[in-house]
């Protein structure tokens, strides 16, 4: 595992726990990418158990935080997510963890791994959870402008993570517009909607915002624009939820506790971040090798589980997946 | 392969645009190339000719015929080394 330690809101110091963490209590060898002084010192902080295994990988650049990312191709090949980028490449890591900016990871793969034959951008895909167990969104923010082709390229790495990680065999498909007929939506949404159509797949055409939880598709695919802000609104329900209610029910006090103890512990709404959390972020999908961003914020425990769950994704084999049912329809270089 | 025809064919494949539509006259945003594109673009054209296109340069192509102008004024000046 290649992880760049020098990105995220706590790098490097968290991200150098949670790698610490994750190789004690796993099978996984680490390299932790950056500036090798810096990480060495953070790593004599840390008590490794025998057989722990953490290498420092030494990094000559670091991006800073108001440097364009796209500067990482031309003007820092040498930064930490860079390296890391070119271990997965040589073969020498078999997954990259960063928490850093997810623009730079997904650059950095583009260019130093590669995209999966016919691929154009990588994709963000996560499960809803809580209240829409089997469904996915794709993209949750990787992409904010997207062409048409992309949006197919979305429906099929959705698909794959809805057999492989939810166990749905044949997973209903649906672009997010603002009406169902054909003719809704913006125009790379509505020529996407034409090339969905005619894709094969198990497309049940468009649907809208209020249908989102319903389980009316399974994999709902949108740009990255709209996937990141009905992320980030969709976590925040629970705890306004839970805030609301509260308010409404001051004068009850005993009821008041009744509704804290419902969200704290068994009310799933206010876990919908946690799940989250637990999770570790999500997987570039689209990339030639397995790419997992994690929450900026993430912390020693999230940094161990995101590196758990590239484990987990290495394993299942996502990328020959992707790349087997991308095969079917990418005759033509039609991604 | 002329310098043009080569430039034109990296801009094609890294936009996803059909190469004929690519004319001198196109901006990048008319071939719908955003900054990552035109970063990639470079980054190839770079490679494949063995040269070096600094920021201010590139900041200053309105459209592809800038583009592969400059390529061809700088793989001439290689090619008289």
């Amino acid at each position: 595992m290649a992880v760049d330690a020098m990105g995220g809101d706590y790098a490097p110091e968290e991200i150098v726990k949670g790698a610490v963490l994750a190789a004690q209590k796993d099978d996984v060898e680490i390299f932790l990418v950056g500036t090798a002084n810096i990480l060495e010192k953070e790593l004599a902080k840390c008590k490794l158990t025998n057989g722990s295994s953490i290498h420092v990988v030494g990094a000559s650049e670091v991006i800073k935080e108001n440097e364009s990312p796209v500067d990482v191709i031309r003007r820092k090949p040498n930064c930490s997510v860079a390296i890391a980028a070119k271990m997965i490449k040589s073969g020498e890591a078999d997954a990259l963890l960063s928490a850093g900016s997810t623009a730079a990871a997904a650059i950095s793969a583009i260019q130093f791994i590669g995209m999966v034959d016919g691929v154009y951008r990588p994709a963000l895909v996560g499960s809803l959870g809580s209240f829409a167990p089997n469904t996915v969104m794709v993209d949750l923010g990787a992409n904010v402008d997207c062409k048409p082709h992309q949006f197919l390229a979305f429906a099929i790495a959705g698909s794959v993570y809805a057999r492989k990680f939810l166990n749905i065999s044949d997973p209903k498909i649906a672009l997010l517009s603002t009406g169902s007929e054909e003719s809704k939506g913006s125009d790379a949404v509505r020529e996407a909607y034409l090339l969905l159509k005619n894709s094969g797949l198990n497309f049940v055409g468009n649907i809208e915002g209020s249908d989102i939880l319903n389980g009316k598709a399974n994999v709902i695919v949108c740009d990255g624009f709209v996937g990141n802000v009905l992320l980030k609104f969709y976590e925040s329900i629970g705890g306004y939820a839970q805030v609301w209610i509260e308010q409404k029910l001051k004068k009850y006090p005993p009821l008041r506790a009744l509704v804290r103890l419902l969200f704290n512990r068994l009310f799933p709404a206010t876990k919908i971040s946690r799940e989250t959390e637990k999770n570790g972020g999500g997987i570039l999908w689209g990339v030639d090798g397995i790419v997992k961003i994690a929450h900026g914020a993430s912390r020693a425990p999230q940094i161990a589980n995101a590196i758990e769950s590239a484990k987990e994704a290495v394993k299942a084999g996502v990328v020959e997946n992707l790349k087997s049912e991308l095969a079917k329809f990418n005759q033509g270089g039609n991604l | 392969m002329t310098v043009e025809e080569q430039v034109r064919d990296i801009v094609a494949k890294i936009t996803r645009v059909d190469k004929s539509i690519i004319t001198r006259q196109s901006t990048f945003k008319e071939i719908k190339a955003d900054s990552l594109d035109v970063v990639q673009a470079l980054v190839a054209v770079e490679e494949t000719f063995g040269i070096e296109i600094p920021d201010e340069e590139a900041q200053k192509f309105q459209n592809f015929g800038d583009f592969v102008s400059y390529v061809e004024s700088r793989v001439a000046q290689e090619e008289k080394v």
